[in-house]
């Protein structure tokens, strides 16, 4: 069992994208064996109105509910996400939330930010927020968004340990400086578990509860993140957990391997 | 499946690359299924002393020959040392398979000349670094680094030259890379670095032919595999990268 937690459908200004829509990513998931996974909208990120991204998902992974998790994409500093979040909730049927602070010109500690992870939180949503979305030195000139850094999420993790949490493309974390009574994964496609091995770092220091698999799609490729999976030296148990079980407690999903985790 | 990586580094006294011990690289190998790898030492900031580089071959030469089946060795030079022909030749004879330039001249200098005619006499690869960052700030403390077009208009220069652009996913404008290249077919083009993009290797493949790629890591192991493995290329077109193309470079010098 497998259940990716970083996946997007949609277009990205930059660059061609393949395998991109709703229908192609279940392929590419058939294909790895990938049970189900969270995704969201690409270009909604560079949408004013981000909310009609929200619509455009709903109506796109409709048909393949039962394989994708559709996250939505709220830009706190543009009016009426109050009214957006509800309306994601209650008629799109969207499962969390996507942050983009970088993008949408804000921080997470923001007033505006504040306002909203506490809405989330109240709705029982997880918090998804990539510290990047594609790498800074290949970016296009307009494509000015610099990458979050480890710190931004050790300050909301203390200050919303409450709050389910999930770092899409991870990297440099030091598990002692995170808050271990916070709710938060880190997802692992931008790590490693041989040769650098900060994947098993990061199992030692901040615990396996705190980590899950992730792909990138379609962005980038799984089979490295399948490798890191495959190669990882420890548990089949640790294994499991950060393959589908820490993120199927988060979202509350029924899913099981009929193995004992 | 076969597998030589084209390009990896080991640490050396002047150089740390943030793993301990170089066991490490070995068992990532072994997980990963690459049968042999070909590292260098090179001074990645400032100009090294011929000390430096000379300590940094025989530091790699030490790991020739604790795995001798499993590490190939590059010669790192510098090129605006006049001791550097002798050390190539040092190196050559001590067994290592070719020369890695890093990013203190343009691959165009007319300061690199000698080394590459070195390399032509001695039926040599040179592994160049190299990228395109559209980023101005990853310049300021590489202004040398050599980017595609460098190496257009080098291969012009010595069409026979063997030449390796390193690491098309070392983080710079790759589509801008793959698109250069094309106008010279004698250059190489390695698949290593962390970038792991959706159709990077397929684009590579489609514009250069995958006669011209060569499986490499530089040091993101489980992507470089993976990005390969991703590819939709015939087992046979993943062979010729993974493998069969480096080992046709090798099998003109042995």
């Amino acid at each position: 069992m497998i259940i990716d937690v970083n996946t997007y459908i949609g277009h990205w200004p930059f660059r061609q994208l393949r395998y991109n829509t709703a229908e192609s990513l279940v392929r590419r998931m058939d294909k790895h064996h990938i049970d189900q996974a969270i995704v969201a909208s690409i270009h909604g990120i560079l949408y004013k109105n981000v909310h009609d991204s929200n619509e455009e998902l709903a109506f796109r992974t409709k048909p393949h509910l039962e394989r994708l998790i559709p996250f939505s994409t709220l830009n706190p500093t543009y009016p009426g996400w109050e009214e957006d979040l509800r309306r994601c909730a209650e008629v799109l049927e969207l499962r969390g939330i996507r942050l983009y602070p970088q993008y949408h010109g804000y921080r997470l500690t923001d007033s505006a930010s504040v306002e909203l992870i506490e809405a989330v939180t109240q709705l029982g949503w997880t918090i998804q927020v990539p510290m990047r979305i594609v790498d800074r030195r290949q970016r296009h000139r307009w494509d000015l968004a610099e990458g979050l850094k480890p710190g931004d999420f050790e300050v909301v993790f203390n200050r919303f340990p409450s709050t389910s949490w999930i770092v899409l493309n991870g990297l440099g974390f030091d598990g002692k400086r995170l808050n271990s009574d916070a709710n938060f994964l880190i997802e692992i496609s931008r790590m490693t578990s041989v040769l650098q091995r900060n994947i098993p770092a990061l199992i030692q220091t901040a615990g396996a509860q705190h980590l899950a698999f992730g792909s990138g799609m379609p962005f980038k490729v799984p089979e490295p993140a399948l490798l890191k999976l495959e190669c990882l030296d420890t548990s089949e148990a640790i294994k499991r957990r950060i393959a589908w079980r820490n993120v199927a407690e988060m979202l509350k999903l029924k899913a099981s391997d009929g193995k004992k985790a | 499946m076969v597998k030589i990586d084209c390009h990896m580094h080991v640490n050396g006294r002047h150089h740390q690359w943030g793993w301990s011990g170089n066991d490490c690289i070995i068992e990532a190998a072994d997980k990963l299924g690459i049968d042999q790898l070909c590292v260098s030492i090179p001074t990645v900031r400032g100009m090294p002393t011929i000390d430096e580089v000379r300590e940094n071959n025989d530091d790699v030469i030490t790991m020739m020959k604790r795995y001798p089946e499993r590490i190939l060795g590059y010669c790192y030079i510098c090129p605006g040392h006049r001791e550097s022909i002798d050390e190539i030749s040092r190196c050559l004879d001590a067994g290592m398979i070719g020369i890695k330039l890093y990013n203190q001249y343009k691959i165009w200098d007319p300061v690199v000349y000698s080394v590459i005619e070195k390399a032509i006499e001695e039926q040599a690869l040179i592994l160049e670094h190299a990228g395109y960052p559209t980023t101005p700030e990853d310049w300021v403390d590489q202004p040398n680094m050599s980017h595609a077009g460098d190496f257009v208009r080098i291969a012009r220069l010595y069409p026979q030259a063997m030449l390796i652009e390193a690491h098309i996913g070392g983080g710079g404008d790759w589509e801008w890379a793959i698109k250069q290249l094309r106008a010279v077919p004698s250059v190489y083009l390695d698949t290593s670095g962390s970038v792991i993009d959706e159709g990077l290797v397929e684009v590579a493949a489609r514009e250069l032919g995958v006669n011209r790629l060569l499986f490499g890591t530089d040091m993101t192991m489980e992507g470089g595999v993976g990005k390969v493995l991703a590819a939709n290329l015939t087992e046979s077109e993943k062979e010729q990268i993974f493998w069969r193309n480096m080992k046709g470079i090798l099998d003109r010098r042995a």
